[in-house]
């Protein structure tokens, strides 16, 4: 078949230049990538962050134009300015921000937009946006405003623009970077059926590598090459190589390689659950009834009161707008300990943003009490700023609160505004930097010019450098490639383990949750239901279900396994504990 | 909420004004600022008064709502009556020393006051009952012929547009950047205009760099789905005229007819 997109020894170099506008430096962002992409297919490309993969997929939309080599889409060179708006045409792209790509203030007008550009009839326009909203979902939200919809449903929305312009390939540029597991799924399960019902190609560019899975042919990207090619069984069975890379594989990929590394006899490249269950049923059959399961529960030390440094006293909050009321949080009572490592989980909207933001009063409550190291925070003469420095707050992409001219000046930022002078605030910007591990030969660069990961840093240095009692951190992966994230979480639990700050972490993560934390708050509804350690709390399988969350993935294997009739101890929530658990039973 | 800000407050109701093309709602607001300025006499504002009370029953906007737009500026309108009032020179009717009220300072405030009212109210109207986007596109092919002097009506009503998506979400990111900022301690409500004006920096040199970058990142996916400006676009609801809207023509020329004659013979 005729491939409908082609690369040929494609190479695109990024010209620095300096205020004169002489060439400073070249970086070579795409080197030498030879692509075939047969019409109907799948394809996922892989990378970190910087290894080319987004510069790639805008040649194929001839947003860029290749410096060597040549593009050809749908029989097309990109290199010929006639051909610009039908190459466009015939691959659309949809990129990582749900809001930034979205132009009209109603649905449909978006989804009407791209047909409007290549003069497209009227009435046209409108059967296509039809079929196109129906193709993704979205036609009962046609009449609304898109700042209504969720990240996931905007996404679709983007699609469906896209869909739109009847176009032979649609390109996603890390649609679900931004978005919670719903959306993220949403988006996905968009992108397959687009695939399989329509035929469309489908060009995935990600770094989550569940992704991947359903591809036809996964390409990996590092420093603008590509580096391996084949279908996802084939990349995923050579983990050690994807981590050269700084990337990872699925839980059950990496427990089945870790087992087999064991002296297991599994195959390579293990992709789903089933396969895994099914490849370790073969090596031992169930022993019939199942034995009791061990008793792994730790024995939790009893914390009295003194050891709060939060106390949370039947807290609700309660918005008003116009006649309706909205209960963000529902009558909460918690504790929170001197040296806890605490994860909260819950929906986009189940309250924990909320939750968080009356620990330091940046929300005021409506009902009950909040007590800080045994004082109401809402007493008349308690000093709410002084609250704010103790309990450190790092939001959402803190890096948009980047301002100054320097990283150390904008860490200085904190200290300065709790009235320390500029000696101190020096000093505690330097060691929050230094636990931060920024590099030091940065700390005069502007935060503008940082990659995405150090800017992160340079912002959570900004709230560590008040030397809060607790710091608590909203989704602080968010965005954030597997290398990076797997940075920034060591990090603070270095942070912990190390210095025994008391840390809170929001995480949409359930994998992330399992491995650091050790005491795990779920919320819904404004309210929380379980409380426990991550064992405990994951135990509670179809519980959390029903509440649309999912526990980590190696816990529903050997939840599985356990109702098969195996005797595994179905509590285990890392691959570690997972690998220990199934080397007992089936080694 | 934020989300919830309608621009140009907008009141979602079905009737004739709301359904009429927004070209003939915005000639019609023209023609009637024309009036309000054009008459000058009692008789000329009787039949301007019957005129904005039709339409507004016709709109089926609660008058409360009419009303709204004047709550802001009601000091202002007051400071001009009273200058008005006493700064008008002519034949005193009462008179303080050197502070006179004369009769055309009377005549003048009330013009004046009747006037204003009367500018807000009728663009009220309009605003009400037409949705953002409807004046876009009412500006954008109403003002179609400003295209051969060189003035790039598509790109400014494009602009406007996505102003107005925009303008929630950036309102959205203030209020996160001033939470973030006073998380690390930063307080908005710094006394004197130096200290006030030196607090916003932590806010507004990140709320610039995130709108440039929306900003950046839009025009790329504009771009990708074939935006090239206005030449050869086609419009995915352009605007018709229908029978309503040509009597809604009728009705206002025959108006403004009316009021020119009254102005001439009284």
């Amino acid at each position: 078949m005729k491939p409908v997109i082609q690369t040929k020894d494609l190479v695109y170099e990024y010209y620095r230049r300096d205020e004169e506008g002489n060439v400073e430096s070249i970086d070579t962002a795409v080197d030498h990538v030879n692509l075939d992409v047969e019409p109907g297919q799948f394809i996922s490309i892989l990378g970190h962050n910087g290894s080319g993969k987004s510069t790639l997929a805008k040649h194929i939309n001839a947003l860029l134009i290749p410096t060597e080599g040549t593009v050809i889409v749908d029989g097309k060179d990109t290199k010929d300015p006639a051909n610009e708006l039908p190459v466009r045409k015939e691959a659309g792209m949809v990129f990582q921000n749900p809001d930034n790509q979205i132009i009209a203030s109603v649905v449909e007008e978006d989804v009407g937009f791209g047909p409007e550009n290549i003069g497209v009839p009227t009435d046209e326009i409108w059967e296509r946006a039809e079929k196109a909203l129906k193709g993704v979902g979205m036609w009962e939200y046609r009449k609304k405003s898109p700042n209504r919809l969720s990240g996931g449903q905007k996404q679709r929305v983007a699609i469906a623009g896209v869909m739109a312009m009847e176009p032979k390939c649609i390109i996603l540029d890390e649609p679900t970077a931004m978005l919670d597991p719903d959306g993220r799924r949403e988006v996905i399960d968009t992108a397959r059926e687009l695939n399989k019902k329509k035929g469309v190609t489908i060009i995935l560019i990600t770094h989550y590598m569940e992704e991947v899975v359903y591809s036809d042919r996964v390409f990996v990207m590092d420093h603008g090459r590509v580096v391996m090619q084949g279908t996802p069984r084939e990349i995923f069975s050579q983990v050690n190589i994807l981590k050269s890379y700084h990337l990872t594989v699925p839980q059950v990929t990496d427990l089945a390689f870790r087992l087999k590394e064991d002296g297991m006899d599994l195959p390579d490249g293990v992709l789903t659950r089933p396969e895994l269950e099914d490849s370790l049923s073969r090596i031992k059959a169930p022993s019939g009834a199942p034995e009791m399961t061990p008793s792994h529960e730790e024995k939790k030390a009893e914390k009295s009161p003194e050891d709060a440094v939060l106390i949370l006293d039947h807290v609700s909050v309660t918005y008003k707008d116009g006649g309706t009321e909205t209960h963000a949080l529902n009558d909460v009572s918690l504790q929170i300990n001197k040296g806890d490592f605490i994860g909260i989980i819950g929906h986009t909207g189940s309250g924990k943003s909320t939750l968080i933001q009356t620990l330091n009063g940046l929300i005021p409550v409506t009902g009950g009490h909040v007590y800080f190291n045994g004082r109401d925070i809402s007493e008349k003469d308690f000093d709410k700023k002084a609250l704010r420095t103790s309990v450190g707050m790092v939001f959402q992409y803190p890096e948009h609160q980047l301002f100054e001219t320097t990283v150390l000046n904008d860490v200085k930022f904190g200290p300065k505004n709790m009235g320390l002078d500029d000696k101190e605030a020096g000093l505690r910007a330097y060691e929050a930097l230094k636990k931060v591990h920024f590099p030091e030969d940065s700390f005069d660069a502007s935060p503008f010019e940082l990659s995405g990961g150090q800017k992160r840093r340079a912002a959570i240095a900004g709230v560590i450098a008040m030397r809060p009692q607790v710091i608590i951190l909203d989704e602080p992966t968010a965005g954030l490639d597997p290398a990076g994230r797997d940075e920034i979480l060591g990090l603070i639990k270095e942070m912990h383990d190390k210095s025994g700050e008391t840390v809170i972490l929001v995480s949409h993560s359930m994998e992330d949750v399992a491995e650091y934390v050790d005491r795990t708050i779920v919320i819904d509804s404004g309210h929380p239901v379980f409380d426990g350690t991550p064992r405990e709390v994951f135990s509670h399988v179809s519980e959390l279900e029903s509440l649309g969350l999912a526990v980590p993935s190696v816990t529903y294997l050997l939840h599985d396994l356990h109702k098969k009739g195996y005797p595994v101890d179905e509590h285990a929530v890392t691959v570690e504990e997972a690998r220990e658990e199934i080397l007992r039973v089936f080694g | 909420m934020l989300k919830d800000i309608t621009l140009g407050q907008y009141y979602q109701v079905d009737s004739v004004i709301h359904r009429l093309d927004p070209r003939v709602k915005l000639v019609a607001t023209l023609f009637f600022i024309i009036s309000i300025f054009v008459a000058d006499d009692p008789i000329g504002f009787i039949f301007l008064t019957v005129c904005l009370f039709a339409i507004i029953a016709l709109s089926k906007v609660p008058f409360s709502f009419m009303v709204r737009g004047l709550k802001s500026i009601i000091i202002l309108l007051l400071i001009c009556g009273l200058f008005n009032l006493f700064l008008t020179p002519g034949d005193a009717i009462v008179k303080w020393g050197k502070v006179q009220i004369t009769i055309q300072g009377v005549r003048a405030a009330i013009l004046m006051l009747v006037r204003m009212i009367y500018l807000i109210i009728g663009t009220s109207i309009m605003t009400l009952t037409t949705t953002p986007n409807q004046l876009t596109d009412g500006l954008e092919t109403g003002l179609r012929a400003l295209n051969y002097i060189h003035v790039p009506v598509h790109e400014i009503a494009m602009m406007m547009s996505i102003a107005l998506r925009f303008i929630p979400i950036l309102n959205d990111e203030t209020d996160k950047i001033m939470k973030a900022q006073m998380a690390r301690g930063a307080s908005f409500d710094g006394k004197g205009i130096v200290n006030k004006a030196k607090a916003m920096v932590p806010l507004l040199v990140p709320l610039f760099v995130s709108a440039f970058r929306r900003a950046n990142d839009l025009a790329l996916a504009m771009e990708a789905r074939c935006y090239h400006g206005g030449e050869g676009r086609t419009s995915m609801k352009p605007l018709h005229y229908r029978r309503r809207d040509v009597m809604g023509y009728f009705y206002i020329f025959g108006a403004f007819a009316v009021v020119i004659v009254l102005h001439i013979i009284f």
